[in-house]
């Protein structure tokens, strides 16, 4: 199982390590309000892909799981005026059945 | 165990891509093959899975168990393809259309991207495609396969420009006449008609087709992306 919490500080870990890393030049405070695609993202395309890379490299290191992000399965996103915050990725991978099952 | 490069090659159960495993095997590469069959190289150095490239769960896992063997993937070539019998495109059955261009465009697609992921996060990579010299010939019966092979080539070049600025180098080489097995369940005739039209009128060894994608994965060829190497053919 995954808090929300917990999946918060992924989310800040890998923007940390990708603003370390150069590939996000704007100094971020990363809240759970931190946009991370959509209008005042400070990802661009490329980052924000690698960032979901690392997310997921992360997040098969904390669980043992192999797991992929799947934006479209995130029940607020919406393609078509894309969106997306950290406090709702991180309860998307909070909610994901594979940790629920474990946790169950 | 050796220390060399980490060089994932698809489809090496047979023909090219077998091939490619035992040369680059022999030059101490790490080498992850894969193919849907078995593979009958034994050699130190490589280490085959089970993968059906179309298959988008089981390319993430291979991907996925090659970082975690090695840490990383420097050399991804894309050599997995489907070549049909020779076939006027007018009597091409659906069913054949599909699961050539499913395996040969989808396949390397799902690869391309995986690997893609994993080498945005080093920061480094080399991606090799394989096209063919029917993208050049435009031979009678070779509508299918050479439109899949004409897609892999526009698909490197867009993805060369994508992630050039993440240090990944894509490129393609397209290779004339190797003796493998695709080849030679065409028929010495297609082979035969296939030399009388190209510029160097032999086949090219397994030595030819490797040096080019060692040129491409040379530490001195990073500035040399979406590039196509015709061999044997002016194109």
């Amino acid at each position: 199982m995954l808090s929300e919490e917990h999946a918060l500080q992924l989310i800040v870990d890998s923007l940390s390590s990708l603003r370390r890393g150069g590939l996000i030049q704007a100094d971020l405070t990363i809240t759970g309000g931190t946009v991370l695609l959509g209008s005042g993202s400070a990802l661009d395309s490329i980052a924000f892909v690698t960032f979901v890379t690392d997310v997921e490299e992360r997040l098969n290191r904390a669980t043992g799981h192999e797991l992929y992000l799947v934006l479209t399965d995130i029940h607020e996103f919406n393609d078509e005026d894309a969106y997306l915050s950290a406090a709702t990725l991180a309860r998307y991978i909070a909610g994901m059945p594979e940790l629920r099952a474990t946790a169950a | 165990m050796t220390d060399g490069p980490v060089i994932a090659i698809t489809g090496t159960s047979r023909g090219i891509g077998l091939a490619m495993a035992g040369y680059f095997a022999g030059l101490n590469y790490r080498v992850a093959g894969c193919s849907r069959g078995p593979c009958s190289l034994k050699a130190a150095g490589y280490f085959h899975t089970p993968v059906d490239v179309t298959d988008e769960k089981q390319v993430r896992g291979w991907i996925r168990a090659i970082k975690n063997q090695y840490g990383g993937i420097d050399i991804l070539v894309c050599n997995a393809a489907m070549i049909p019998p020779a076939s006027l495109l007018t009597a091409t059955p659906l069913d054949i259309a599909e699961g050539t261009v499913r395996t040969n465009v989808l396949g390397t697609y799902l690869t391309c991207r995986e690997v893609a992921k994993a080498m945005m996060l080093q920061r480094s990579g080399r991606i090799v495609v394989l096209s063919s010299m029917a993208v050049g010939l435009h031979e009678e019966g070779a509508a299918v396969y050479a439109a899949s092979k004409s897609a892999v080539v526009e698909m490197t070049k867009v993805l060369a420009k994508e992630v050039a600025s993440m240090g990944i180098t894509c490129n393609v080489v397209a290779p004339s006449v190797f003796r493998a097995s695709a080849i030679e369940r065409l028929g010495e005739a297609v082979v035969k008609h296939a030399l009388e039209q190209l510029t160097i009128k032999r086949e090219v060894s397994i030595e030819e087709i490797c040096g080019v994608i060692r040129f491409f994965a040379a530490p001195e060829s990073g500035s040399i992306t979406g590039q196509v190497v015709h061999m044997g053919l002016v194109a």
